[in-house]
């Protein structure tokens, strides 16, 4: 290891070092499951919409569950030291739950509730835990995108103790529950995450008892200096120089640009957003500081850091600056539920950026994902709200074709259709890839998909959408091409603006997710794979002529049972 | 290969019969990757042989045929002696690992054929861009479509189109398709439409082998039940071929009783049912070896278990609480990274819920990118293996850090047969691990041994612990080579009772195959708020999978008396996303007060698990489960010799060598006792050695041991 570079090792062992963090991780990850396991939601059980992080006294953050999102993990800490100023540490027992949704202390809109304890370990306070998860409903308008302010889209909790020493703090939980149309699966959610917190800290106590240590400190230090010194090797290790790189996306009423200048000096990493689109007055697409950051962080861990268990040293060597009052730092009181539509565009635009530098480590941009969300009454499914969240096809890279429909940079599953069709009266009617949804490309784009959706039902529901991509497609990278555009129909008409629909029995929805963008030219992609992809219907006969340039002197019919037959011989070999 | 393995079946039938001494056995043998073993148990005398042969993979019953031929020949026993065999084999897994499963098509619901490949859309991997996914078994030009659909409550919306089943007819004809798996949406409420398309198909193409998903794993969640069936079309039609054959040869060795075939559920079933559902036989070698340590568990008097079984690659752990394994339905196999989750295609049956951890004696041990010393995933396996093989293995290992320590013995590596190399054991430590980690030879040597070993307790306690589990009321019990060399530790840190080393670790897990009961696991999908009138419903629910259950039974040939039925229950509170699994212990729900026993029964099981029942709330059913088994057949083990009160075990101890054990502050002289030469009734104290055979077992200090009458290893941990 070089000398010069920055980062605390300290005296722990590598092997005490080795085996204390995995216990760490190998809790979080307990926690995890629980939350699964005992949520009320289909966006925290199904979906997978939440996070969970352990932080040290101080707050800084230490180890998260493998499989949440990566950005709830970078903003827990965040959010776990601005609650530290209203509650200093002090002022906090045993069995205190903090919670808030403040997007600006949060995870940055309200629907987003933060919950974090306090672990004592004989008297002294010695770790966080928090969790925060996606409710089903905070109240406020039914709408996603369109909003003046924030105080359209629901009520907000500053944080406060959601229990104290033990017992549930009846005004706040009145509070939460007075203010939301599902009282029973809001508060079910967010006692369940409590549950997981009381586990989780009984672990966090056996785990210290275990090692006879009084408290986390020097764990935690060699933690964030060992993961700080080998993220800093990383850029070190690279050219210093600046890249320049911006994005223009559908934004909802108007388009906004993101810009971002990155500059590498030494073992230290700047991205500034100066240049980015003002935050809006007419749209929720807003995103609060702590969101565009913990996004930005996302794509430096993958290409420069995958395999280290996130934590705050990971962030030490980066410095992300933005305008306040820009799109991606926004102010209070500006509306901010939708701010997925402007941070999805962050990795793509900071891959962009190091295409030239890093071009095996990126990736192009995704069709991303078209959340829905149903609300209704009817005499044979009860009240019902239901999320989905389907996914678009990834971006190409330089050595793989894009993945199919996933869910990315976050982390979530798609909710079953057999589950939502328990819940709410509607029918899919259809639920497939999509042909030419790929950006075209050396490697392609992963695919699109369709959803179609009929209402079964007999009376009107609630239909939120919250669509992407439909002017701006995802761009692809190295002269790959855009992924296909993103669509809605309802009834057959395209949809152009997305306040909730009401929606009447017997008619349908129909919702293109786009593709992923494109890696290198398409000329260049292996005609072996063109024609491949055309027997398989994921592209077309046209497109593989005109855009791959393939030979297409060939009959489709005859072709597509020499593929079946081929497929066959080559698949199943005995 | 011997002379006899050219005999005509005819006549090795008649050469193994003249030559019984016509006793009573029953017998189970187990087709790995690897190895084919065989155990044969005497009923009366317990008396056990085993015997292990290479497998056949190009046709896996001519080991089975050969490999009887000798071990029957070492009985002295004949092929009709048998009673009762018991049969495992991994061919199923391997078939869908390495993608030799059948020509296979689907046929689902219009609109959904891309289900199968676009899964649950998410990333196992958040981190890794270049995240390789599975491929399906059914390319996207082999999934078809028909017109058909039933909604969320059963109705059906649009009838089945006939007319696209016939139009497809020319396709499948045309690819020469084997297998289709049908899995249309919510079959598992309402089957109609995938019994009709079944129907058809058997009509129309008769020589196509047909799986659906109502009956292979009727339960919500299309993918995964998609996923199941097609698992299960895929690897149908070589099941059947292969049952088909071994059946006909073991008639042709002399055996002509029942042939049972061993599930991931830990139960034995018939052949035709095996080669109906093939995907409920994918566990079925690993749940034998979670059998055995049951059945050791019973001998010994211990009901709260974990099985630990350390190989050369991975170990693996099951639970066993109150003398019975934990079941899961939500596995996966084939995965593309064989420890992460989510890599793999699910198939939702009945199977014993095991971990598997890529912790073993081969594998390797290096420093990463942060100077921390890593272990596995990565096994040296067997070629080219741990340094100390000498096979030109370079890399540090787990078993090269066992030898470093002294707790293998360099001379006595599978009882001798093998003899393992200090100096390339250090060569390795020391060049990979000592000097970049700047610690002594002996100091990286032990990290290499506790951190495999928190590896394996870190996983463990978290399991235990998801199942509502105490570890401290639990015992260990080790199998496999590794496993009793490093069993001291994992139990002490897991603060457990103690452990047990059986007799004969290698021979051990075979032994599950011969304690399984017939038995079958029924599920359908039954979602409903639990009301107190509506608990009849659930009555007729289970009573007719009793019938079913009752109706399996008696084909597998068990004798009415013989049977019992279990009901479980998938239960939440209403509005809640997932269930536990809770036991009705009850014959008719309908009389069970619902507030004041059900639900309570529901949530205290509830809080057991997760700390805190919401117990305002209503308990809502997913899905009625029920077992429906035969006895579990008893057998005897030969009994050791025991020690008479002037035996001591100090005469079984063989030598003495330096054994590093951290708690008294490095290497001491410890006592090295023979196996062969410890009797029943003999008591010691670590730290100690105990070499036999096919492993080690290394006790470490504040340990008492105890040679059982079938010379079992029990050890007690003392605590402060």
């Amino acid at each position: 290891m070089t000398s010069n570079i920055a980062g605390d090792v300290t005296d722990i062992d590598p092997i005490s070092l080795e085996i204390q963090w995995q216990r760490l991780v190998a809790i979080a990850d307990e926690i995890d499951t629980a939350v699964i396991r005992t949520s009320f939601s289909t966006i925290v059980g199904e979906s997978h919409d939440f996070g969970c992080a352990i932080m040290d006294a101080s707050g800084a953050g230490l180890t998260q569950a493998q499989w949440s999102p990566p950005q709830f993990c970078t903003m827990l800490p965040r959010t776990t030291r601005d609650m530290l100023k209203k509650f200093p540490a002090a002022a906090l027992e045993e069995g205190d739950v903090l919670a808030t949704n403040d997007p600006w202390i949060g995870s940055t809109h309200l629907p987003d509730y933060n919950l974090v304890s306090p672990v004592f370990h004989k008297g002294k306070l010695v770790a966080f835990l928090g969790t925060v998860a996606h409710v089903s409903d905070v109240g406020g308008h039914l709408g996603d995108l369109e909003a003046s302010d924030m105080f359209m889209e629901g009520t907000r909790l500053m944080p406060n103790k959601f229990y104290a020493r033990g017992q549930v703090v009846p005004i706040v939980e009145e509070f939460i529950a007075a203010n939301c149309r599902v009282p029973e699966m809001v508060l079910g959610d967010l006692h369940a995450i409590v549950g997981t917190h009381r586990i989780g800290i009984k672990r966090i106590q056996e785990f210290l008892d275990d090692y006879r240590l009084d408290d986390i400190e020097s764990l935690s230090h060699a933690i964030q200096g060992r993961s700080e010194r080998a993220l800093r090797e990383a850029i070190a290790a690279l050219p210093d120089g600046v890249s320049e790189y911006e994005i223009t996306a559908d934004g909802y009423l108007e388009p906004f640009t993101l810009r971002i200048r990155l500059e590498i000096r030494g073992s230290d990493l700047y991205m500034d957003f100066a240049g980015s689109s003002p935050q809006q007055w007419h749209s929720a697409i807003n995103a609060a500081f702590n969101i565009s950051y913990s996004t930005a962080v996302y794509p430096i861990k993958c290409m420069l850091a995958a395999h280290i268990p996130n934590n705050d040293g990971l962030v030490r060597p980066l410095h992300i600056t933005a305008p306040e009052g820009s799109i991606v730092n926004c102010t209070f009181p500006a509306p901010v539920k939708a701010r997925a539509k402007v941070i999805k565009h962050i990795p793509p635009l900071i891959f962009g950026a190091l295409a030239d530098l890093l071009p095996d480590e990126v990736i192009a941009a995704a069709g991303g994902i078209f959340p829905f969300h149903i609300v209704g009454q009817d005499a044979r499914y009860g009240r019902f709200a239901v999320h989905m969240l389907p996914h678009g096809g990834l971006g190409a890279t330089q050595d793989a074709d894009g993945l199919l429909p996933a869910a990315y940079p976050h982390n979530s599953t798609v909710t079953p259709t057999e589950i939502i069709e328990k819940q709410c009266p509607i029918v899919m009617t259809r639920k497939a890839m999509l042909t030419d949804s790929g950006g075209a490309g050396k490697r392609r784009g992963g695919p699109g998909q369709e959803i179609a959706l009929r209402h079964i039902g007999r009376e009107p529901i609630m239909l939120t959408i919250r669509p992407d991509l439909m002017k701006y497609p995802a761009p692809g990278l190295h002269g790959g091409d855009a992924g296909a555009l993103g669509d809605v129909f309802f009834e057959g008409v395209r949809l152009e603006r997305f306040v909730p629909i009401q929606w009447q029995p017997g008619e349908e929805v129909v919702l293109r997710v786009p593709g992923g963008g494109g890696y290198g030219d398409p000329l260049e992609r292996e005609r072996a794979d063109v024609q491949a992809d055309v027997t398989s219907g994921l592209v077309s006969l046209e497109a593989a002529r005109d855009i791959y340039g393939l030979d297409v002197r060939f009959d489709p019919e005859e072709l597509q049972l020499e593929a079946i037959r081929a497929c066959v011989e080559n698949r199943f070999a005995d | 290969m011997p002379a006899q393995l050219n005999l005509s079946s005819a006549e090795l039938a008649f050469s193994l019969s003249s030559t019984s001494r016509r006793g009573r056995y029953r017998l189970g043998f187990d087709i790995g990757g690897t190895f084919t073993d065989f155990v044969l148990i005497e009923t009366d005398s317990g008396q056990i042989t085993s015997y292990k042969t290479l497998t056949t993979p190009q046709d896996p019953s001519k080991a089975v045929i050969a490999g009887l031929q000798e071990l029957l020949r070492n009985a002295q026993a004949a092929g009709d002696d048998i009673e009762t065999a018991i049969h495992g084999t991994t061919l199923i897994t391997n078939a869908l690992i390495e993608r030799k499963g059948a020509k296979t098509a689907l046929i689902t619901t219009k609109g959904f054929r891309d289900i199968l490949e676009m899964a649950k859309e998410m990333r196992y991997d958040i981190y890794d861009l270049l995240m390789v996914l599975p491929e399906p078994l059914v390319p996207r030009l082999l999934r078809y479509e028909v017109a058909e659909r039933v909604d969320g409550r059963g109705r059906v919306v649009e009838p089945l189109a006939v007319a696209d089943l016939v139009a497809l007819k020319p396709h499948l004809e045309e690819s020469d398709i084997d297998a289709v798996a049908v899995c249309f949406l919510h079959s598992f409420t309402n089957p109609e439409h995938e019994q009709q398309a079944v129907a058809w198909l058997k009509n129309e193409l008769p020589g196509v082998s047909v799986s659906v998903s109502s009956e292979v794993a009727p339960e919500i969640r299309e993918y995964e039940r998609m996923s199941t069936t097609v698992c299960n079309a895929y690897v149908q039609p070589l099941t059947e071929r292969y049952l088909t054959r071994l059946q006909r040869d073991l008639v042709d060795s002399g055996f002509r009783k029942q042939l049972y075939l061993m599930l991931s559920s830990g139960g034995i079933t018939t052949v035709e049912t095996a080669a109906q559902f093939p995907v409920r036989l994918i566990e079925s070698g690993p749940a034998a070896g979670v059998l055995a340590a049951v059945f050791y568990g019973e001998k010994t008097g211990v009901s709260n278990l974990v099985s630990f079984d350390m190989g050369g690659t991975t170990a693996k752990m099951c639970v066993i609480k109150d003398g019975r394994p934990i079941m899961s339905d939500d596995f996966e196999v084939a995965r593309v990274h064989r420890f992460k989750r989510g890599s793999g295609l699910p198939v939702r049956v009945p199977t014993i819920e095991l971990i598997e951890i890529g912790a073993g004696g081969g594998s390797i041990a290096r420093v990463d990118e942060l100077g921390l010393l890593k272990i596995g995933p990565e096994s040296a396996s067997a070629d080219p293996g741990p340094a100390c093989y000498g096979q030109g293995g370079v890399q540090p290992t787990v078993t090269d850090a066992d030898l470093l320590l002294g707790y293998l013995n360099p001379e006595y590596f599978l009882g001798g047969r093998m003899s393992l190399g200090r100096a390339a054991a250090e060569r390795a430590v020391q060049s990979k691990l000592a000097e970049p980690l700047g610690m002594s030879l002996i100091e990286a040597a032990y990290g290499i041994y506790q951190v495999v070993n928190q590896n394996m307790i870190s996983a463990t306690r978290v399991h235990v612990a998801e199942r509502g589990a105490d570890p401290r009321k639990f015992t260990l019990i080790a199998f496999g080579g590794a496993g009793p060399v490093h069993a001291h530790q994992i139990a002490r840190e897991l603060k457990m009772q103690g452990y047990i080393c059986p007799a004969g670790a290698g021979v051990a897990s075979a032994l599950g195959f011969l304690t399984a009961p017939v038995a079958f696991e029924f599920a359908r999908t039954h979602i409903a708020h639990l009301t107190q009138e509506k608990l009849e419903d659930l009555d007729v629910i289970y009573a007719e999978l009793e019938r079913e259950g009752r109706a399996r039974l008696a084909e597998a040939g068990v004798p009415e008396e013989q049977m019992s039925f279990v009901r479980k229950a998938d239960l939440r509170h209403i509005g809640q996303g997932h269930e536990i699994v809770v036991e009705l212990p009850f014959d008719q729900l309908a009389d069970v007060a619902l507030d004041d026993v059900l639900r309570p029964l529901f949530y205290s099981e509830y809080e057991q698990i997760y700390g805190y029942a919401h117990r305002h709330l209503g308990v809502e059913i997913t899905t009625c489960r029920l077992t429906a088994s035969g006895l579990r057949p008893q057998i005897n083990l030969e009994k050791a010799e025991t020690a008479t009160e002037s035996l001591s075990a100090a005469q079984a101890i063989k030598g003495e060598r330096p054994v590093y054990f951290r708690e008294l502050g490095g290497f001491v002289d410890t006592p090295v006792y023979d196996r062969y030469q410890l009797r029943a009734g003999m008591n010691f104290a670590g730290p100690a050695i105990v070499e036999e055979r096919d492993s080690t077992a290394v006790i470490g200090p504040d340990a008492d041991v105890h040679v059982d009458i079938y010379t079992n290893l029990l050890v007690t941990l003392k605590y402060e």
